[in-house]
Formats: structure tokens, C-alpha cells, sequence
């Protein structure tokens, strides 16, 4: 992204003009090349980051929301997140939006510099973040700037400083900060409570349709299902959300690493080159020392494959280093790991999957006021959750894949959640490899069939052919690596690049065979729900049919008859599925869904990610009556084996309760 | 009070006994209530030599509530049977369609609303049902279909007790065949045979000829599929007048199937055959020979369909079609894949199919 320079080509039709028509020289003018500020390009360019007409408040919201969640997560501090979006001057279109995190803050001398410089970023390393390119908040600080007279309010406070507060504004034609005012805030009007904590202020103009309003709604639910440890407050005009702190694990945050060799090209090449420009070293050591996976004799191995003579490391020129590129290129080396992922895990993503807080807008009418829509917040639990992941290899970069499925309970249809290194992904999911992926894993993994599905979920609310799209289900997708394969500049949707659909498909996969027996005895309760609204909407014919011709009491009929249908239910329950399921039928009354809740995720069983990792959490989980396995086994056999054996004893303690 | 047609009443006993013998399942003995039914369909299907027609096996299905799919047509039947025995009893009469709209009703509560029938063809089965449970068919309960079979010739009809002389009209209109065969009664008959075709299209063309006073016929239609009241009148002017029956069909694997409908049964009614099914009724044409035999050209003939293939190949497969004309006519029209119908005849004059192929056809067989 070093797009510094651009060149303004003043008059277009000159370069053609000038060869063939000489005659036409009159035309002729001369090309100015001007150097524009960082800030005025992507102020002209907005698009590039994503801020285009409809879209600003989405953007803002984003942008704020992940560089929060990123600055908590980068200290483990579990996060609080205050967000604001009220509108402020409705025949204007201004609105004022604000974030407050706990986060570690920003040096106060930092502030204006990292607040309103673009390209200006502390993450500018090789580790896994939401955020990248040191875009999003400058872009907020220069349409502030742009379009009101407002400056940027920031408090900021890092660890062991006193509070600032900042007035600041984008000299945009320079990309430096204008600090308007700056002062340190006394104890009494302290706006950040904690240790440390970033708070920003700015108003922007911009529309809101509701569109984009459902986006923003849809955006901060999505983030709280992967960050179940955050706590997270939305305020707007029309209520104020809270998403509660599910679960106070944490993921690890993630490591910086050395880049791999099969990634290396001559930039970084020389950039490892010139960082050890004062050691003196030799070009095996540079690479032993810049590179992941690079023993010293393979290092030597490639310089001699390249045909080096042995020199200084920074005497080599640029036609001999590309000779050691080239090389890399075609050695194998082990796969690069993945200490610079942190993906959300087995126990967050269960503890945001049996939890879904989503965002309702609720039509109120008031006598006095009329329709008025109010914002709340809605718990979705569902019967059942899995979890499952893979790690791969694509475009040379290590990549996680991790997917999870909720079944059943408050869930009402099929829905697709896909998340790029915990960021949620809204727009074009028909071009998603998640969709692919989806359609082309058979449901009969779960062991059950496509007819079976759509007879008895006749009724469920979609318009496609696909069977999966009739169980109320939620996919989960989340893939994190340092370069998604993002299909358009717009990130919004990622492309089957690679071996990556295979990878998803065989997670996918996975997950289905995992579930097959809790979702078939899930179709079996829907089927005698389904058997049961039946016989309620039928036996008053029949009854009415029968009294009609032969004199019998309506009533005694009926109660037989729906006391005949709940014992042949309960029959037919208790042989296809556990005995004591429904050891007393006579509590259940036609009409009344019988639900055997079966809450609690699958270990998965391919887990060798992290096996460093996995003595952090003992929290009690929310379902109750997961497994909570507190193994350290550190090979990968042993840990292959003790998974096998959990599952059964999982399976067993399962059978046992319900 | 006058007193209740006889059969009538006995209908309905017999449905009260059904419905007493449901509740009492419920009520006494705890059980989940069921009906047993003989099964409809090709595999309970069976040629009988003695006979010479379709008649229904011994396989019989139970339909109750115990399936999830069968509670809407348990419930539907005994709906049906309670609205037969309500026609009765008011000594009403309706048609299939009426009894339909009789019985219409939604089923569920707002979430999951949806029609007591998807269809008529569903009310129609529930009136199947009740004719095999009460063993009557449905004419002997007054529920009759619309008629449309027709009937000219030498022939005197009392219906509902007065007399109708099908010759009267022929020169202009045909006479329709009442359904309710209960008011039907065959007066006398003066012709020499009985001529089934397919359509009224063609049947008009051939009354238009002067054929029926020419041959001494009385010819008769089905309008494609015969109603119950056409075969029935077939078989009698067959059995009980001891007039020969020829009939004429479409060359494709539908109008066959019309022409074996009156010959041999069906397997939607294999359980009435014995009312139905003149098994001495000779199937003259069209056949799919004739197509070439006459010459009929090319732009008279009609492509078969996917369906029409379809249904050929089925028919091949039935044991009792394992008659070697039958396999030689499908085999030419699997060869050919082209059907014909009657109508295809004008092509050649208005006057050909009753002037020149029909005698033919008729002398051929020895009719006249």
C-alpha cells in the first residue's frame, strides 16, 4: 500500500496525439507530475477504504469497533466497548458517533499522529488483526474535517499516564494532525475509568437508510458472536443494546513472526538485508535469522544453490538476490506456523454459539407519539453446538479454518455467519466460498435425508431448493490467515482459492458427522411435533365426523383421543430413542413441543493447533454440560488417542442424561 | 314420512357401524382406530382368465392415525362418510365435485393453515374409500359424477321415468348418458350393434353421415375417459341385449388405454370390474398399423411425447397385455414414434372415416 505518488495526467488525449499528428502539435501540453499527500488520495479515493456515500456510518462503526477490539485484545485485557451513533443535526445529516474501549490507549504524545496520519499504524507486522493499513480512523478524522466544523474529541489514556484530552483536526492537502487543543484531564471529569482506555468523538455527515442501519445492526451482533468475552454497548436514538460477557476466556493474542521463505520476494529480501546492515553478517545469516522454518544448513544450502560466492550479506547486488528468491521458490520447507494466528477457538465460539445476541427493532405504537421503533436485544439458545477446525496451507500462508454449527432451540431457519480474522463479512455472500462449500457438502452426512428434511420442515421460510437452508441451523465460517484471498477490493466475500473449499468442505463435513446423531434425534422430536400438530388439528375432525353420525360425547371423544395420541408418541419415543426420554407421557400435552434440550459442543478432534495453549481455561461453561477437559498432553498421538476417549465418555455421560 | 329407499339405509348402517367401531377402539379398547382397505393400484392389479378382465388381489392397506401421514386422510375419510351419510339422510343427491365443496374446510391455526383438501382427486380417493369400506358403489349413495357420455341410435332410454328415443335426435344431438344409473333403465333397443369411439368430435361426424341409420347402429362416446355410467351402459347393451361391441380409439397409448378401459378394466377400478368391463368388446382402432395402412400423411401424424413413450413402455410391461397384437401395435409405435387420431382421417374427406374405414374395419371384423 505505498501508493505515494500519483500522477495527474492533465491532458488525457496528448500521449496519443502526439506521434501520428504532427500537425495537431497546437495540442500539445505538458504533463505536470505532482506528489500528493497520503490523505488527499484517500480522501479522493474513499472507495479504497470502503467509505462511500450510504456506507460512511457502516464504515465508522466497523473501523472503531475492530480497532477497539484490537487494542484489548492485543494486552488480553477482556474488552468493554461503549458504542454511540445518535444523530445530531437531522435537516443536515449529521450524526455523532463515539467509541470508548479499555484497551491500552495511545501515548499521549502518539495521539495526534496515530489519530489523524494515514498510512500510520503499530500494526504494520506479521500477525493476525482486524485492522492493517492505518486507514480507518484517519478516515473518520478526515471526513470529520472535510464535511463539519467539528474537531475530533479523543481521550486517551495508556498505562501509567495521566488522561489526555485531545480537539484535533486532518490538515488533509499535508496528512498532518492539527491539534486544536490538548490538555490533561482532571480526576473529577475523567471519561476513562480504568487503567488505560481510548475514547473518540467525531461527527460525520452522512444518510442512513435502513438498510444500512439493519448492516450496522447485523455488523455489531455478528462481532459479538465471535468476541463473546467482550462486553459490548450500542446506543443510538432508538435504545441502547447490551451484549453481554459470556465467557471471560480470552483467545491468545496473537505472535509476530518471520516471514517464510516461500514468501520471500526481494523486498523482504532486502529489508532483512539492511536490518543487519551493522553485524556484519553473512547472507546464510541473514536468513537464518529473518526467516521462519530456515535452518543455518539450509540457508547455506541455498546460497551455494544460488551460486553465490561467499561475501558480506549487504555487497550482494539486486541481480544475485534474485537468484536466492528464486530458489526458495522451488525448495520445500516444513509449513510455516501459525503462532501469528490467533483463530476464536473451540470455547469462545461455542460460548458466543449457544448465545446469540442479536439486534431486534421492535415497532412500538404510542397512543400520543404513534409508531415508534425501539431497539433490543434478543437471546437465541440453541438445542446443540459443534465446533471443528483445520489448519492449511494456502498461497503460502498458514490459514485456520474454523466452523461451527447451532442447532435448533430458539434458532428459527438457516443462516450463514462468515467471519475473516474475527471480522464479519455482510455483504455479497452468494459469491462466498462459504456458500459453495455449503451446497456441495451433502446433508446426508448427518445421516439424514434431503426428503426427510423438507417434509418436516414444510413450512420454514426459504425460497431455495437447498435442504439445509430448511433446518434451523447456523453455520459458522471463520478463516484466519494474514492475506484472506479476499475475492474483490471491497472484502466482503473470499475466493475458493487453493485448497481452501476443500479444507472448509472437509471441516464442514466433519462437523455434519459429528452431529448426526443429536440432529436425528432432533428430526425425531421435530417429526413428533410435527406428528402431534397433526393430530391437534385433525382429531376435531375426526371427532366431529364420528359424534355427527353415532351419538357420543363430544368431550369424552376427545380426551381419549388425544390422550391415545400422546401415549402412541411417547411409545413410539421411547423405542427409537432412550428409555426415561419421555417416561411419563401424560405430562405432555398435545400441542406442547416436547423438547429434549441437548446443549454442548463436540470435541473437536483435530486439535494439535495449539497444544501450548490449551491450560488457560477453566471456566465453567455456560451449556453446563460440556466437557470440561483439562489435559496437557503435548504429542500429538497421545492427544489423537485421549480425544478418542473423551468423545466416548462424552457420548456415554450424554446418553446417560438425557 | 315416506319411507327410506332401502340401500340407502343400509349405507347408512353401514357407516354408522364404521364410526361406532372407531370410537369404540378410542374409548374401549385404548387402540390406536384403523380401516382396512383393499389397496388400489397396479400391484394389487390381477389379470383373471375366467373372467376376462382386471380384478382387485387380496393385498389390503390399514389407514388410521398411527402414521403421520396417513392422520389427514383417516380424518378425511371419515369426514366424507359422515357427509355421505348426511346426503342420505336428507335423501339428497349430489355429484363428486359437490360433495367436495360439501366438505371443504382449512385445517390448523394461523402459523400453519393449510386446505382440508389439496384437491378434488383427494376428495374424490376419500369417496373411493367409502365405496370399499361400505362395499356400494357411490351411484347406489347418489354421489355421481357430471355426465358426459352420449348415446344416439335405435334406442329407447326411461329416465327418472320418462322415455327418451335416442334416434329422435340424431340428426342434430346426441342424448347424454345420465349417471344416475339408479334412474336409468334400458327400454328396447333396434340396432344391429354398438359403436364406442373415443370423442364426440368424431362421434358427431359419424351421426352427421347418416351411418347409424345406413348400419343400424347406436353409437356412444365416453368424452375420453368413459364415466362409470358409459361402461356400465356398454356392458349392458352387450351382456343383457346381446349386442356386439366394437370401439374405436386415437392411435396413441392414451386413447389404447380408453379403448382397454371398456374391454378389460383399470387398475384405479379393478375393484368394480364385475359392473364395469365388457370383456366381449372388440378394440377395432385406430390401430398404429392403420396410420400407415390408410396412408394417413405426414402432417396429420403427431410426434409422440415423452409421456406418450413413457406410457407405451409401461404398457408393454403389463402381464395381461402380453397379447401378441398389443405388443405388435407398441412395438410399431415405439418403432415409428408417431400417433394418430380419428380426426386425422378428414384429411382424406369429411365423409372417409365414416364412408370407406370404418365399414372396412367393421366388415374385417365380421359385424356387418
Amino acid at each position: 500500500m505505498k501508493n505515494k505518488t500519483t500522477v495527474e495526467v492533465i491532458n488525457k488525449d496528448s500521449k496519443n496525439v502526439s506521434s501520428s499528428h504532427q500537425v495537431n502539435s497546437n495540442y500539445k501540453s505538458k504533463i505536470r507530475y505532482d506528489k500528493k499527500a497520503e490523505s488527499e488520495f484517500f480522501v479522493d479515493n474513499s472507495a479504497l477504504a470502503g467509505f462511500t456515500g450510504e456506507r460512511i456510518l457502516y464504515m465508522a462503526v466497523r473501523e472503531l469497533l475492530e480497532n477497539a477490539l484490537d487494542s484489548c485484545e492485543s494486552s488480553h485485557i477482556l474488552p468493554v466497548i461503549h458504542l454511540q451513533l445518535r444523530i445530531l443535526d437531522p435537516d443536515n445529516d449529521m450524526w455523532i458517533i463515539s467509541c470508548k474501549d479499555n484497551g491500552v490507549g495511545i501515548p499521549s504524545e502518539k495521539v495526534p499522529v496515530a489519530v489523524c496520519s494515514f498510512l500510520t499504524s503499530g500494526k504494520y507486522v506479521e500477525k493476525q488483526q482486524r485492522g492493517l493499513f492505518g486507514v480507518g480512523l484517519k478516515m473518520i478524522a478526515a471526513f470529520s474535517t472535510k464535511d463539519t466544523d467539528h474537531p475530533l474529541r479523543v481521550w486517551s489514556k495508556s498505562h501509567d499516564e495521566p488522561e489526555s484530552y485531545f480537539d484535533l483536526r486532518t490538515d488533509i492537502g499535508t496528512n498532518k494532525p492539527i491539534v486544536l487543543s490538548r490538555r490533561i484531564v482532571n480526576k473529577t471529569e475523567c471519561e476513562i475509568e480504568g487503567e488505560s482506555g481510548f475514547k473518540v468523538e467525531a461527527v460525520l455527515r452522512a444518510r442512513l437508510s435502513p438498510v444500512t442501519k439493519n448492516k450496522i445492526h447485523d455488523y455489531i451482533s455478528h462481532t459479538s458472536v465471535v468476541n463473546p468475552y467482550a462486553v459490548l454497548n450500542f446506543e443510538s436514538d432508538e435504545g441502547v443494546v447490551a451484549f453481554e460477557r459470556r465467557t471471560s476466556v480470552m483467545p491468545n493474542p496473537a505472535k509476530e513472526v518471520l516471514p517464510h521463505p516461500a514468501d520471500m520476494d526481494l523486498k523482504t529480501l532486502r529489508k532483512a538485508i539492511v536490518n543487519h546492515a551493522y553485524q556484519k553478517t553473512t547472507l546464510h545469516g541473514v536468513l537464518c535469522n529473518s526467516f521462519q522454518k530456515m535452518s543455518a544448513e539450509k540457508a547455506r544450502e541455498i546460497v551455494v544453490k544460488a551460486g553465490l560466492e561467499l561475501k558480506l550479506a549487504d555487497k550482494y547486488n539486486e541481480h544475485e538476490l534474485i537468484r536466492v528468491v528464486n530458489v526458495c521458490k522451488h525448495t520445500k520447507f516444513q509449513s510455516p506456523n501459525t503462532d501469528h494466528l490467533s483463530p476464536i477457538g473451540e470455547k469462545i465460539l461455542t460460548a458466543g454459539m449457544t448465545s446469540e445476541y442479536t439486534v431486534v427493532l421492535r415497532k412500538d405504537i404510542h397512543e400520543d407519539s404513534g409508531p415508534h421503533t425501539q431497539l433490543s436485544a434478543k437471546i437465541l439458545k440453541p438445542s446443540l453446538t459443534a465446533y471443528s477446525s483445520r489448519t492449511c496451507v494456502i498461497n503460502n500462508r498458514p490459514t485456520i479454518v474454523e466452523c461451527g454449527i447451532a442447532y435448533g432451540g430458539d434458532l428459527g431457519s438457516f443462516k450463514l455467519y462468515r467471519f475473516a480474522n474475527k471480522i464479519p463479512l455482510l455483504y455479497d455472500e452468494g459469491s462466498d466460498v462459504a456458500r459453495e462449500v455449503i451446497s456441495e457438502v451433502e446433508i446426508n452426512k448427518m445421516g439424514i435425508s434431503k426428503k426427510e428434511v423438507k417434509e418436516q420442515f414444510r413450512n420454514a421460510e426459504t425460497r431455495s431448493d437447498r435442504a439445509i437452508e430448511y433446518l434451523p441451523i447456523h453455520i459458522f465460517f471463520h478463516i484466519c490467515s494474514t492475506k484472506i484471498p479476499y475475492k474483490t477490493a471491497g472484502k466482503e466475500s473470499i475466493a475458493a482459492e487453493g485448497d481452501l473449499k476443500r479444507y472448509m468442505k472437509s471441516c464442514l463435513s466433519d462437523l455434519y458427522r459429528k452431529v448426526s446423531a443429536q440432529i436425528r434425534r432432533e428430526l425425531k422430536i421435530k417429526e413428533n411435533e410435527n406428528k402431534l400438530r397433526l393430530y391437534k388439528f385433525y382429531i376435531p375432525f375426526i371427532v366431529n365426523a364420528i359424534s355427527d353420525s353415532i351419538r357420543i360425547d363430544v368431550k369424552k371423544l376427545t380426551s381419549a383421543f388425544n390422550g391415545l395420541a400422546v401415549k402412541y408418541i411417547g411409545n413410539e419415543l421411547a423405542v427409537t430413542t432412550n428409555p426415561g426420554a419421555f417416561a411419563n407421557p401424560a405430562e405432555i400435552e398435545v400441542g406442547l413441543s416436547p423438547k429434549g434440550k441437548i446443549i454442548g459442543g463436540i470435541k473437536s478432534s483435530k486439535k494439535a493447533l495449539y497444544p501450548d495453549k490449551r491450560t488457560v481455561d477453566k471456566t465453567p461453561n455456560r451449556s453446563g454440560r460440556h466437557e470440561t477437559k483439562e489435559k496437557h498432553e503435548s504429542d500429538f498421538e497421545n492427544d489423537k488417542k485421549s480425544t478418542q476417549i473423551t468423545l466416548d465418555a462424552f457420548r456415554k455421560s450424554k446418553l446417560r442424561k438425557v | 314420512m315416506p319411507t327410506r329407499d332401502k340401500r340407502h339405509q343400509e349405507v347408512i348402517t353401514r357407516i354408522k357401524a364404521i364410526m361406532k367401531n372407531i370410537s369404540d377402539d378410542v374409548l374401549l379398547r385404548q387402540t390406536m382406530p384403523a380401516v382396512e382397505l383393499p389397496k388400489i393400484g397396479y400391484d394389487n392389479t390381477i389379470w383373471s382368465d375366467q373372467k376376462r378382465m382386471l380384478t382387485i388381489g387380496n393385498k389390503t392397506v390399514q389407514v388410521g392415525p398411527h402414521s403421520a401421514k396417513k392422520i389427514p386422510t383417516f380424518s378425511q375419510y371419515l369426514v366424507m362418510a359422515n357427509a355421505v351419510r348426511r346426503l342420505l339422510d336428507e335423501e339428497m343427491e349430489s355429484t363428486i365435485r359437490g360433495m367436495y365443496y360439501a366438505t371443504l374446510s382449512t385445517v390448523g391455526d394461523e402459523k400453519n393453515k393449510q386446505k382440508f383438501w389439496n384437491s378434488q382427486e383427494d376428495s374424490d380417493d376419500a369417496i373411493k374409500a367409502i365405496e370399499l369400506m361400505t362395499n356400494v358403489p357411490r351411484e347406489e349413495f347418489s354421489v355421481t359424477s357430471k355426465p358426459k357420455g352420449m348415446i344416439s341410435g335405435p334406442i329407447n332410454l326411461l329416465v327418472g321415468g320418462d322415455l327418451i328415443d335416442c334416434n329422435l335426435g340424431s340428426r342434430a344431438t346426441s342424448q347424454l348418458i345420465p349417471t344416475n344409473i339408479r334412474d336409468l333403465e334400458i327400454v328396447d333397443v333396434k340396432a344391429d350393434f354398438v359403436m364406442v369411439v373415443e370423442k364426440d368430435t368424431v362421434l358427431n361426424n359419424i351421426r352427421k353421415s347418416g351411418f347409424i341409420k345406413k348400419y343400424n347402429a347406436i353409437l356412444m362416446t365416453g368424452s375420453g375417459e368413459p364415466d362409470r355410467a358409459t361402461r356400465m351402459m356398454v356392458k349392458a347393451l352387450n351382456e343383457r341385449w346381446k349386442m356386439p361391441v366394437v370401439i374405436f380409439a386415437d392411435a396413441d397409448p392414451w386413447g389404447l388405454g380408453i379403448a382397454l378401459r371398456y374391454k378389460i378394466g383399470s387398475e384405479s377400478l379393478s375393484y368394480d370390474s364385475d359392473r364395469l368391463v365388457t370383456p366381449d368388446a372388440k378394440v377395432l382402432g385406430m390401430m398404429f398399423s392403420d396410420i400407415y395402412e390408410y396412408n394417413i400423411p405426414e402432417v396429420a401424424r403427431l410426434a409422440a411425447t415423452d409421456e406418450d413413450i413413457n406410457r407405451a413402455n409401461d404398457m408393454k410391461k403389463k402381464p395381461w397385455l402380453q397379447d401378441r397384437q398389443w405388443k405388435k401395435e407398441l412395438n410399431l409405435f415405439l418403432e415409428h414414434k408417431e400417433k394418430c387420431e380419428l380426426d386425422a382421417f378428414f384429411k382424406h374427406g369429411f365423409k372417409y372415416l365414416a364412408d370407406t374405414y370404418l365399414p372396412d374395419k367393421l366388415r374385417e371384423a365380421g359385424i356387418i
